[in-house]
């Protein structure tokens, strides 16, 4: 029964971290640019949640929930303007240059958020009810279900919108070759911009996702990203699906590890791990084709 | 308007100011702050720039000359601050202990995980480096009876310097900036010499930097040792200074600090390291209003540096005081290599395999001195492949590539470079940032004494091929013609045995082709044997002694040129089955 718990905990995580994975990868894709700033984003986004929560109309049920929409849109136009600041200006660069700008911006995200909120962690208001259900024994937080609900549902959007739709086939051959998709009358700079908000407003709606059950604080992007860049690394740099499995793998490892020792123990073995993988296997674990374009 | 710039940049050179102006006149700013104005809090936090400065000095070498970007040199700042404040507070060392030890942790565990880490390329090597700080950090919070944990040591022991307890404000501030002195001074030497220059050529090309002769993974480690002594060093100056050790000196924001102090002071320069940090230190100051958050004002910094200035403030002072040109070397001729005649390289069954597909299959080859050999075959059959499997890029599955009697096969390029092996690439690539000279000059680093010695003989490289003229442009903006010439002089500049290039008339128009021509049988005429990638059978059959031509891998022809047009086996392979 435990065990089955800490499943339904580590699927819970995983799947919020999936979304922040999936962001960091969909605009490494587009742009083969690092986004360094992806942590501080889902920070970001669960502060936001924090912020907006008192403003929600005392009589309206699912708060959480309701400030998804609100958190996905002010995300996605955050992700513009971090585009437009960090992303935009340095294309012609090397790499490198919009790597150190997305540290920046990381930089201004983080000591902002401590300006506004202060280093104490806070909570965002939860997702449903806030309480537990009783699945034939087995109980199991709503929170968590919600988590996993929601993050799927989003997974699965991101999915449809790249595999059915005339956007979708315009992102996918921007991120593949972005000169033969402008050669194809492809405007890629709103390509772009529009993977930049994406990945953005996914990490937003982890940080909401995650803010209630596991709080949040300024500082807490930089394991974000270490968990993002891990999970893509796991999966094959470059793969979006690797990304979901390697997102959903290390968070089940964490869950479990911290359960039979602690969290930080599990911390450290999950970037051991990272320097393992990639000092024997750089290209990932499932991944070879996605090497030459990062 | 443009008129007058150029006027005042005519004026300029005869505005005769000495060549330390600009390092003097900041020195003596300093100073007179610091003696001058400085209150006890100001000299405090001067103090802290030169820590910080001493730290971004480290940094400069691996990230600016490296261009290695490191997220660890924070823990190592950390690790020399951990390892001053545990022999200081709980063992009672003094100074004169605890500081060789302070580099020398830093240093030995650089040494432990930069084999492995440096090998990755960029941002692998950015995140498993910051994976490696996380890793000390967590280590550091979480062994309290070491570390004292989350509150970390206090009472850690001030500096004492031959007998003298340096007590805190003005001679705290002088010792912590003699140090920065110190290591600027060794860090400005190393960055100006052969190594410096050796350094930035692996930072802007390590595939030609490797087959120039230079040990690129050696270069990387040194460079990546040496900075974290440098962030070892400031560790423990700044335990000294604060007197306490926590794991503040373990998080992000040092790194960024770093970081930032380096980007905006300017990549690569030790004057770069000094005034950003001396700047960036006191920017919080003059923002007091945001209070804890200067991070803030650094992240704004490095952002709108990274964008408006890409290379600092340096940079722009070098733009408003342009260097003066520097007079051009006499040309010298390098020592001659005697080069031994009748066959140099031999090549036998040579065998390399990418995924499923054989692109070099069983070849051999015998290449004599003073002769040219071509080597032809349609796009794909494995012609760039073989030339990357003799000169060391790329390993061999099987087969043996002998010189003198050793089997080079698998080596690395620069072994491979000094055993006499000289090449150049399809698509030219030269240091963008460099002259002509000092780009040609990298072929002579590994072997010439000094970088005057290498640009005199690069200057020689360049006269022989006619092009001494090209020797102070900048390499960025050069037609390609002339890009062509300029890595042909430095693959001469190497005095090669053996001389492999691919595709050197790409581009060319006639008359070039038949001046390339005419450089080409001079080369071979001094003993030197030739192996030509060629698809201009105009250019290459009259040049060459004997042809060997590939197909899928393997040979379809060898022979003289002569019978290269009427042989039916490469006919079909140029034009086609049935053609």
């Amino acid at each position: 029964m435990i065990t089955l718990q800490l499943l339904v905990n580590g699927l819970a995580l995983g799947a919020a971290y999936a979304l922040v994975a999936l962001g960091f990868v969909l605009v490494l894709n587009a742009t083969a640019a690092v986004n360094f700033a992806q942590g501080d984003l889902v920070m970001a986004g669960g502060l936001l949640a924090v912020a907006l929560a008192p403003h929600l109309p005392a009589y309206l049920p699912l708060p959480g929930l309701l400030l998804l929409p609100v958190v996905l849109v002010l995300m996605a136009g955050l992700g513009l303007l971090l585009a437009a600041a960090a992303y935009l200006p340095l294309r012609r660069r090397p790499p490198v240059a919009v790597f150190i700008s997305t540290i920046a911006a990381g930089i201004i995200l983080q000591n902002g958020a401590s300006v506004l909120f202060g280093p104490e962690p806070r909570a965002a208001p939860p997702l449903l009810s806030g309480g537990t259900l009783d699945i034939g024994g087995l109980v199991v937080a709503e929170q968590s279900l919600a988590i996993i609900a929601v993050a799927a549902l989003l997974i699965a959007g991101q999915q449809w919108l790249f595999g059915r739709t005339q956007l979708g086939r315009r992102l996918r051959a921007t991120a593949q070759d972005p000169e033969m998709a402008r050669a194809c009358g492809v405007p890629v700079t709103a390509m772009i911009l529009v993977t930049f908000a994406l990945g953005t407003a996914f990490a937003g709606a982890a940080g909401l996702l995650l803010a209630n059950r596991y709080f949040v604080t300024p500082t807490a992007g930089g394991d974000l990203i270490l968990k993002a860049y891990i999970a893509v690394t796991i999966g094959g740099w470059g793969s979006v699906p690797g990304a979901v499995a390697g997102a959903l793998l290390i968070a089940l490892f964490e869950v479990g590890v911290s359960s039979v020792l602690s969290y930080p123990v599990a911390l450290g073995l999950l970037y051991a791990t990272l320097l393992v993988i990639l000092v024997a296997r750089p290209q990932g674990l499932f991944g070879e084709a996605a090497r030459r374009r990062a | 308007m443009l008129r007058g710039v150029r006027k005042w940049r005519a004026l300029a050179p005869t505005l005769t100011l000495p060549r330390w102006a600009g390092e003097g006149i900041g020195v003596a700013v300093l100073v007179a702050y610091a003696l001058l104005y400085a209150s006890p809090y100001g000299l405090r936090v001067l103090t802290v720039a030169g820590v910080y400065a001493l730290a971004a000095i480290g940094f400069q070498i691996v990230f600016g000359l490296g261009g290695a970007l490191s997220l660890a040199h924070g823990a190592f700042f950390g690790i020399g601050a951990y390892a001053t404040g545990i022999l200081g507070s709980q063992w009672g060392f003094g100074f004169a202990a605890t500081f060789p030890v302070s580099l020398l942790v830093p240093l030995l565990l650089a040494l432990l995980v930069g084999l492995p880490v440096l090998r990755l390329e960029s941002h692998y090597f950015a995140l498993a480096t910051l994976g490696i700080a996380q890793v000390v950090h967590l280590l550091a919070v979480n062994s309290p009876g070491l570390t004292g944990g989350a509150n970390g040591l206090p009472g850690v022991p001030g500096i004492v310097l031959f007998g003298w307890a340096v007590p805190r404000g003005l001679p705290l501030a002088a010792v912590v900036w003699g140090f920065v002195a110190l290591g600027g001074l060794l860090a400005w030497r190393l960055a100006r010499g052969r190594w410096g220059r050796a350094l930035t050529l692996v930072r802007d090309d390590p595939l030609a930097a490797g087959t120039l002769g230079l040990d690129v993974g050696g270069l990387r480690l040194a460079a990546f040792a040496l900075s974290a002594v440098y962030a070892g060093a400031a560790g423990a100056l700044a335990v000294h200074t604060q007197r306490v050790v926590s794991p503040e000196v373990l998080e992000f924001p040092i790194m960024v600090s770093v970081l930032t102090i380096a980007v905006v002071g300017g990549r690569g320069r030790v004057a770069g390291a000094i005034l950003g940090a001396v700047l960036l230190l006191h920017l919080p100051e003059w923002f007091r209003f945001l209070e804890r958050s200067y991070l803030i004002v650094y992240g704004v910094a490095l952002l709108a540096t990274i964008v408006l200035a890409p290379h600092g403030l340096t940079g722009l002072l070098d733009r408003l005081f342009p260097a003066r040109p520097v007079p051009l070397p006499t040309p010298a001729a390098p020592p001659e290599t005697a080069i031994p005649t009748g066959p140099l390289l031999r090549v036998e069954g040579l065998t390399k395999g990418f995924g499923g597909v054989r692109a070099v299959d069983g070849v051999s080859l015998t290449l004599e001195a003073g002769t040219i050999t071509g080597l032809i075959g349609p796009n794909g059959s494995g012609k760039t492949t073989l030339v990357n499997l003799i000169s060391g890029v790329e390993a061999p599955d099987g087969g043996r590539v002998l010189m003198g009697g050793t089997d080079l096969a698998g080596k690395r390029p620069d072994r491979i470079a000094r055993a006499g092996i000289a090449r150049t690439f399809q698509a030219v690539s030269l240091p963008e940032g460099a002259s002509v000279l000092a780009a040609v000059a990298a072929a002579r680093l590994e072997r010439d004494g000094s970088i005057a010695q290498a640009e005199a003989h690069a200057l020689w490289a360049l006269e022989r091929l006619g092009a001494a003229d090209l020797a102070a442009r900048p390499c960025a903006g050069l037609p390609a013609a002339l890009r062509r010439r300029v890595e042909l002089a430095r693959a001469l500049a190497r005095q090669p045995a053996v001389l492999l290039l691919d595709e050197p008339a790409a581009g060319l128009t006639d008359g070039e082709k038949a001046e390339l021509a005419g450089h080409l049988r001079a080369i071979a005429a001094t003993g030197t044997a030739l192996l030509v990638v060629e698809h201009d059978m105009g250019f290459l059959l009259p040049l060459a002694g004997h042809v060997l031509c590939l197909d899928q891998g393997r040979p379809l022809y060898a022979g003289p040129p002569e019978g290269v047009r009427t042989d039916p086996a490469v006919v079909a392979a140029y034009l086609g089955e049935g053609a």
